[in-house]
């Protein structure tokens, strides 16, 4: 029997190839529906055992059955039981009455099917409803039944390498009949004389089918399937073959993300894809990277991409979280990741939707690109137990280089000296012959001028703050899996716990995840299906990231403040919060000691997140199905802060403790109904049709109550204080929507994709509710036209281009309705209830929306060694929404308002390349991508706007550059004499001493002969030019090893701790870089760093917000390397399907410029306009890691 | 089959049945499509109107330096950096137009307007069920309105004169107005709250008078200014605190000499005043304008006291700092001290300027000389009517925002400032500049002051 024939068979032909038995009740585990289908209509197909055994998973599963002289319908009973299917037969047949023996050993069903029927005049057929049934061989030849066996063997080798490839599959087609190769590629096979084709498979090649053609012997080579593992999308609403994908889509496997030792696996995307853009941060356990996505689009809309995880858009919504209450906005701690509650473990596979045309489905959501997540399904047959686990060990990475003790009290008396003799040259003071340098004898009780007592009489105290501040972590990863499920129902659970420390001591996060996912097949039409996911994720936090004088004051950078003249203890072993920097005198900067922030001041966030879908399926038609799904996401939040009682605020002498408790609620559904229809006219035209609407609707509630007033520590919570103030904020949205896409193939060359949705949302003004966001996209698989077919090196070669439309919803809830809020005023002595308008009404208000234009080209050559992507694209985003300046006699002075526009260009490759292939394989992913960021537009004047981050107004977004640019002025160089001073354009921002030798030259940029605040102008920017991500993989034999290295180039980082550690006011600790500061025209340091001057505002201004602290963020970061064994088989003695020990470190080494921890740092990571701050943040760590993954 | 289509249905019933499934208003916020709907929404939302008086853009701080600073009572400083270097530009005739506070006065006028507006453009179409407290609300709106529109035209002159509630601020109309136009807006919406206001009251009907007076006055029109003046007089409602000192304080926010106040209290709820840290010695230091810095009190205006006028040891302290908003707040901005922004006694003075030189003008400034243990004056005086009334109203009505009207009105604001500060005449600008960002913001719309 040839391929060809393997069809169902249709009614008819079974008509005509053996009369069907009567069916009656009998059968042993089949449900009664079944049976009753069955006997009452005929109209239904038969798969013969034979041509189906390896089709039909029932059909494999391994029995052993031993039985003298049974009857052969006991017998298919009990293999029908057996394999999980029913049966079904007319009880009056002979042949089920005859007595047989059956010696069937650790064989197949389907082997063991065909081995008792030998010879009966009957062949085994599985009915659709799985169910076993007997056809009688009316027309085959008696004679024929009996079959010769003949031997069959060969050699199984690489088609490029020649290497012999074991455990290769070797089935005759059509039979259970097989075995594999063992470790030298060879096979031996007895088989009937009759087999014609002999079928050889193996993951990660392509299937081959040799003909016999009565040879013993049959050697064959196989060739590298590369692109097998991801032949199927995932899109919105359905998947996709590869080949036909026509937009920028991109995927990343599972396995690529699995054991990386991170919080989320938004984490682990970092690199692995072009065009996706993934910025830690901060290192805080459990808190959010940022990704965007072919650039930022928005200015105050948010650049997040959406998230839509089996199927329902899943909202980060980090609004349920309160900002602490004695913290300013700025410095608000970076928000604890909503998405650390997905166990990667449980992700399948991610596929980001980059342009228009994959993401127009999504429409107002699509503007930021789509995360499409599919989380692990149960397959039909076998078990599968799987269990992993690692443990590691987390340490400071980076460390920027502090100036030690000594350096920095001659730092320090350098800067006051320098502030001194300048006061004194310019007249402010008389001249003192008393004078000493290192002593405070002679000089007036000035705090400037006067050096610190522990600094003239040191006492040997050489503190490293960071030292203290920062400590290996561990931590440890645990999940067990469970999947299976036959024919009508899977199954998959896991569950996974996460425990990792954070490096600054008591910060740490927890997860706790469950999961379930069931489908199941009520019958031939109809099925349903569910997933549930449920987790808890545990943040204790620690203030890391806020300034030294933020409220609480930030760890790191209170560390890196602190001078490492103070001691951290106080004799008596307590933290010194009375006798460090804040009280050198001198007037040092104060601050608080780190080592009191981290015992005294925590909070606590406990995120739990349930959600998931049910869904059920419905078969109309052959060709046409429809599918309803029901989604839910309900997240909570509890969060707790506390200030202790002995915390002391920088110099302050007594405490402030405070406490805070903050709760949020989400609860948001969708509905959404789609019809799918398939159908193939001719053999050229095939078309994917889908259509739907969908329904979704959100709800949260966020509350916050403050106290203070405590006495003690015993309660931390708010009823140990005196509660004095609370809010509570409830809000919902709603969307509504109609979704259509066609998919187009003509003779497999010619592809169309077109969609369209149309979007009414409740955040929307009443004039413009709805939108419609078409696209369209062509694909021409050149490959495949007749002048290609004869280019063997080419297999994949096609040409796409898309255009399409799509929205960022994401603006605030009532954002188009004027709200009112709280202005109370008074009367006689008591407070009077008022409110008055607050927002203005925007009728008109709506979603941003986005113009994409994509061309890309998907390759593949050389025998698919080499394959990948290249993509181009604009993006022009309009209706920019913007607080614009509207005239303040309306009432209001700012207004929100769709004005501006901006625009992404970029391009992005992609490839991947076996480089070796055999007993050593080698393989590299490269991926390279390129975004230019421009506003075009923006407000009805086009005027800049001027923002201002955590230090005043250091950013700008104006026409012709980037989102929040930095701005400042431009630093030339050092003056080195009086001579270039006296040349220069004069400064009419400098102080009455005017600039000195060690000074900085500012840029005269406008060139009018004078320095004036007309001579700021653009002076870098956070987002990067390129990045970058290589992944080199190499297996022999047993051992894997992979190293992944990533960068980030053209990107530059608004150092703010250079106010201080980099200044030459020397009032705190410093960066050692200053060591090679300008000293005197005969000792000018490096050129790079000015003079020490204690009072540097009133003289050069060296700390004018200038391009000295701007520094290039630029990196190249060795981002992962691990080392892996696989257990060969004979050490796991069977009890393992497969087992893998590994060995990993993460965060191996970074190559920057940067002077401070991490150049991805960004102090306001949600905020489009002031990007790139760093003001002390959490350091990213090292982790090395052993761990093993267990498959049973 | 049957079936399936049916479950096809379901969501296409659902979707047409739920037009409103996407209308969805604010659950935990006030907001303008819900709200103004009752009697008690009105009560509630004319006190949001009224707290517009209190804030740091109108008589919180900034009305203090256009009104009062600006004149020769006080000076700023000096040699101050920062924030208070640009108060000093102020001081000194020589602001700029890109100056923050007067944008910020700018807005914070127009915010309280606004919400007068709001409420004056809805109130009529709602059912009270009390009609004494509809038009209570509805002449306190037009109050609020008229005092805030008095401030904006002597300090900017030709301003938007907006009178309606504002939905569409991109696209709104300006209506850029000489002050004499919004002087008359002012005396139509004065006269018309007056009838509306009761006796008695935090706005009573008198003080609507005392005010349509003041504006009239200030509009260069004494005859029309007569009649609402002497109705406050008439009334007897009124009379003059026995002892001036007794006036102002926390402890005498009842007096009767009091017409309107802009009412605070302290505690630290957000409803403190900045008048005890910006005028006198007492004032918590630590934040800008704190102390007596800002204000420190001329020696000219020290001078000016005749021997023996009780007012001056209740004005000034023994080291000439200002003692009328003495307080003993325990933080920043939040003394407890109301702003007097219409007494009895200017009430008196104005109506001695409105009827002119004569007996009855005579009359009533001795009235409030006689208080402060001065003798009567008369024709026979030294000096013009002029002069001796501006002396009085100089040393009566001193730090209360009643000086740089005063120079205006008599038109001597640019010789007192020259010979005070020692500049030219052509440097003292009589209105100060519409604020750039004003200006920028609808071009088209919008011209700034001949001088600026």
């Amino acid at each position: 029997m040839n391929k060809q024939n393997a069809r169902p068979w249709s009614l008819a032909g079974v008509l005509a190839l053996a009369f069907v038995l009567a069916i009656q009740t009998g059968s042993t585990r089949a449900n009664a529906q079944m049976i009753t289908s069955a006997t009452s209509n005929l109209n239904y197909q038969y798969y013969s055992v034979q041509d189906y055994s390896d089709a039909i998973p029932e059909l494999q599963t391994i029995i052993t059955l031993q039985r003298q002289q049974v009857r052969m319908g006991d017998v298919l009973k009990e293999i029908a039981d057996k394999s999980n299917l029913g049966i079904a037969y007319n009880a009056d047949l002979a042949i089920l009455n005859k007595r047989i023996n059956v010696n069937v050993k650790k064989a197949t069903t389907s082997y063991a099917l065909q081995t008792i029927l030998l010879g009966s005049g009957y062949e085994a057929a599985i009915s659709r409803n799985r169910e076993i049934i007997l056809i009688a061989q009316a027309e085959l030849d008696q004679a024929d039944q009996e079959p010769e066996i003949a031997e069959v063997s060969g050699r199984v080798t690489d088609a490029e390498t020649g290497e012999p490839i074991p455990a290769v599959n070797v089935v005759v087609l059509g039979t259970m009949i097989g075995t594999s190769t063992d470790a030298n590629g060879e096979y031996s096979l007895n088989v009937p004389d009759d087999a014609e084709v002999l079928r050889f498979s193996f993951l990660g090649y392509k299937t081959l089918e040799v003909a016999v053609d009565g040879r013993s012997e049959v050697n064959v080579s196989l060739e590298a399937d590369l692109l097998a593992l991801d032949d199927i999308v995932v899109v919105g609403y359905g998947t996709q073959q590869r080949q036909e994908v026509t937009g920028a889509i991109t995927s990343v496997r599972s396995e690529e993300i699995q054991n990386i030792p991170v919080s989320s696996f938004e984490n682990a995307l970092q690199g692995r894809m072009a065009g996706v853009n993934v910025a830690e941060s901060t290192g805080e356990p459990g808190a959010s990277p940022q990704i965007t996505i072919r650039g930022t689009g928005s200015i105050s809309a948010g650049n997040s991409p959406l998230y839509v995880i089996d199927g329902v858009p899943i909202t980060t919504n980090r609004n349920l979280q309160s900002d602490i209450g004695s913290q300013r906005g700025s410095f608000q701690p970076p928000s604890a990741n909503p998405l650390a509650t997905i166990n990667p473990k449980d992700i399948e596979s991610i596929e980001v939707l980059k342009d228009a045309s994959a993401a127009a489905i999504y429409g107002s959501r699509g503007s930021n690109g789509v995360i499409l997540i599919t989380t692990k399904q149960g397959t039909a047959g076998r078990t599968s137990v799987n269990f992993s686990s690692y443990v590691g060990v987390s340490s400071a990475f980076n460390t920027p280089e502090m100036m030690n003790a000594a350096d920095l009290i001659a730092y320090t008396k350098d800067a006051r000296n320098n502030n001194y003799l300048q006061e004194i040259e310019v007249g402010n003071r008389p001249a003192n012959p008393d004078y000493n340098p290192d002593t405070n004898a002679g000089r007036p009780n000035v705090a400037n001028f006067l050096i610190p007592e522990q600094y003239v009489n040191w006492d040997g105290t050489d503190t490293d703050w960071l030292d203290l501040v920062l400590s290996p972590a561990a931590m440890q990863n645990y999940d067990l899996s469970i999947s299976g499920g036959n024919q009508t129902s899977t199954y998959s659970f896991s569950t996974g716990y996460l425990d990792q420390e954070g490096i600054i001591e008591g910060s740490a996060f927890q997860r706790y995840t469950l999961r379930l996912g069931l489908t199941h097949k009520l019958n031939d039409a109809l099925r349903i299906g569910a997933n549930m996911n449920s987790a808890l994720a545990q943040h204790d936090r620690l203030p890391a990231n806020a300034p030294y004088f933020g409220q609480p004051p930030g760890i790191i950078y209170s560390a890196l403040v602190e001078s490492s003249v103070v001691k951290p203890y106080n004799e008596d072993g307590t933290i010194n919060q009375r006798n460090n920097t804040s009280f050198l005198g001198g007037g040092m900067t104060t601050t608080s000691n780190p080592l009191a922030i981290m015992k005294y001041i925590s909070e606590d966030i406990q995120n739990t997140r349930i959600f998931g879908n049910l869904y059920t399926e419905y078969d109309i038609m052959d060709n046409l199905s429809f599918k309803s799904l029901l989604g839910y996401n309900l997240e909570s939040i509890q969060q707790s802060f506390y200030r202790g009682t002995e915390f002391l605020y920088r110099n302050q002498s007594s405490p402030q403790p405070f406490a805070q408790t903050g709760a949020g609620n989400l609860f948001n559904w969708i509905w959404e109904n789609t019809v799918n229809y398939n159908t193939t006219i001719g053999t050229d035209h095939k078309v994917n049709l889908v259509a739907g609407y969908t329904a979704q609707k959100e709800r949260i509630e966020r509350s916050k109550i403050e106290a203070n007033g405590f006495t003690d520590d015993q309660i931390t919570t708010i009823n140990g204080g005196i509660v004095n103030s609370g809010e509570e904020v409830i809000e919902e949205w709603s969307l509504v929507s109609a979704l259509a896409r066609l998919n187009y193939v003509f003779q497999d060359k010619y592809l169309l994709t077109a969609t369209v949705r149309s979007d009414r949302s409740s955040r929307f003004g009443a004039n413009n509710q709805t939108g419609v966001f078409p696209s369209v996209s062509l694909g021409w698989r050149a490959n495949e036209e007749s002048f290609l077919s004869g280019v063997d090196e080419i297999n994949e070669l096609k040409f796409r281009a898309s255009y399409g439309v799509t929205g960022n919803f994401e603006i605030p809830n009532y954002g188009a309705i004027g709200l009112l809020s709280g202005a109370n005023y008074v009367s006689g002595g008591s407070q009077l209830n008022g409110v008055a308008p607050s927002t203005s009404s925007n009728a008109d208000l709506t979603w941003e929306t986005s113009y994409q234009t994509n061309f890309g080209v998907d390759y593949a050559l050389l025998n698919d060694r080499v394959y990948g992507s290249i993509d181009y694209y604009t993006t022009t985003t309009q209706d920019l929404l913007l607080f614009v300046t509207v005239p303040a006699a309306s009432g209001f002075d700012v207004a929100l308002t769709n004005i501006g526009e901006v625009e992404n260009s970029g391009f992005e490759f992609s490839v991947t390349s076996r480089n070796m292939v055999g007993a050593f394989n080698w393989a590299t992913d490269f991926n390279f991508a390129t975004n230019e960021n421009t506003v075009t537009k923006l407000g009805p004047e086009g005027d800049p706007i001027l923002s201002s981050g955590a230090a005043g107004t250091r950013h700008i977004t104006r026409i012709g550059d980037a989102i929040g640019s930095y701005y400042g002025y431009v630093v030339e160089g050092i003056y080195q004499s009086q001579a270039e001073i006296d040349a220069a354009p004069v400064d009419k921002l400098v102080g009455p001493g005017g600039a000195r030798p060690g000074d900085f030259r500012f840029k005269d940029v406008d060139g009018d002969g004078e320095i004036t605040s007309a001579d700021r102008t653009v002076i870098g920017s956070y987002h990067p030019d390129y990045t970058f991500g290589l992944t080199n993989r190499f297996e022999y034999k047993n051992f894997d090893f992979n190293i992944f290295i990533q960068g980030v180039m053209g990107r530059e980082v608004l150092n703010l701790t250079a106010r201080h550690l980099k200044n030459g006011e020397a009032n705190f600790g410093s960066y050692a870089v200053l060591n090679d500061r300008w000293i005197s025209e005969s000792n000018p340091g490096n050129g790079e760093h000015p003079r020490a001057d204690r009072s540097s505002a009133s003289h050069g201004n060296n700390n004018r917000e200038s391009s000295y602290q701007v520094e290039d963020g630029s990196y190249v970061k060795i981002k992962n390397l691990s080392f892996g064994y696989t257990l060969p088989d004979t050490f796991l003695n069977g009890a393992f399907s497969r087992a893998r020990i590994y060995t990993a470190m993460t965060n191996v080494a970074i190559f920057t410029d940067y002077i401070g921890f991490n150049p991805e740092v960004n102090l306001q990571a949600n905020s489009s306009l002031t990007p790139g701050e760093d003001y002390g943040a959490y350091p990213l760590s090292r982790t090395i890691q052993v761990g093993i993954d267990l498959a049973f | 089959m049957k079936k399936s289509l049916l479950i096809l249905l379901l969501p296409l019933l659902f979707i047409s049945c739920s037009e409103d499934f996407t209308v969805l208003g604010p659950i935990s916020e006030r907001n303008v499509v819900n709200y103004y709907k009752t009697q008690s929404d009105f009560e509630v939302a004319i006190n949001g109107a009224f707290d517009a008086l209190q804030s740091s853009g109108t008589f919180g701080v900034n009305y203090v330096l256009f009104m009062e600073m600006r004149a020769d009572n006080t000076a700023n400083g000096g040699g101050a950096t920062g924030l208070a270097a640009t108060l000093e530009q102020l001081d000194k005739f020589e602001e700029i137009a890109t100056a923050s506070e007067l944008n910020r006065t700018w807005i914070a006028s127009y915010d309280g307007i606004a919400r007068a507006n709001t409420i004056i453009s809805r109130i009529d179409g709602i059912d009270f069920t009390s009609d004494d407290v509809k038009n209570r609300v509805k002449g306190e709106a037009l109050f609020i309105r008229s005092l805030l529109y008095y401030h904006l035209a002597v300090i900017f002159g030709n301003v938007p004169l907006i009178t309606e509630e504002v939905t569409a601020p991109q696209n709104m109309n300006l209506n850029q107005s000489a002050a004499s136009a919004v002087y008359a807006q002012i005396a139509t919406d004065l006269a018309a709250a007056e009838g509306l206001l009761p006796s008695t009251g935090r706005v009573s009907s008198g003080a609507a008078a005392a005010l349509l007076g003041r504006v009239h006055l200030q509009a260069g029109d004494k005859a029309s200014a007569v009649a609402p003046l002497k109705r406050v007089v008439n009334s007897n409602t009124y009379a003059l605190e026995a002892n001036y000192s007794d006036i102002w304080g926390p402890s005498n926010e009842g007096s009767s000499e009091i017409l309107f106040q802009v009412e605070y209290m302290s505690g630290n709820v957000g409803e403190g005043s900045s008048y005890t840290d910006m005028f006198t010695a007492s004032g918590v230091a630590g934040g800008v304008g704190g102390g007596s810095a800002p204000q420190s009190v001329t020696d000219d205006f020290i001078a000016s006291y005749e021997v023996g006028d009780l007012r001056q040891a209740a004005t000034l302290s023994d080291s000439a700092t200002v003692e009328k908003y003495e307080d003993s707040p325990s933080s920043p901005f939040d003394s407890d001290v109301n702003w007097v922004e219409i007494r009895y006694a200017e009430v008196l003075l104005n109506l001695a300027e409105a009827v002119g030189e004569g007996a009855e003008g005579y009359g009533y400034i001795n009235q409030v000389r006689a208080r402060a243990g001065l003798a009567a004056i008369d024709g026979t005086t030294p000096g013009t009517y002029d002069e001796k009334l501006l002396q009085e109203r100089r040393v009566e009505l001193a730090f209360e925002n009643k000086r740089w009207p005063d120079l205006l009105r008599f038109g001597i604001a640019k010789s007192v400032m020259a010979s005070h500060l020692g500049i030219g005449e052509g440097a003292v600008n009589l209105l100060f500049p519409i604020p750039q960002s004003q200006i920028d913001v609808a071009p088209d719309q919008m011209t700034q002051n001949s001088e600026h």
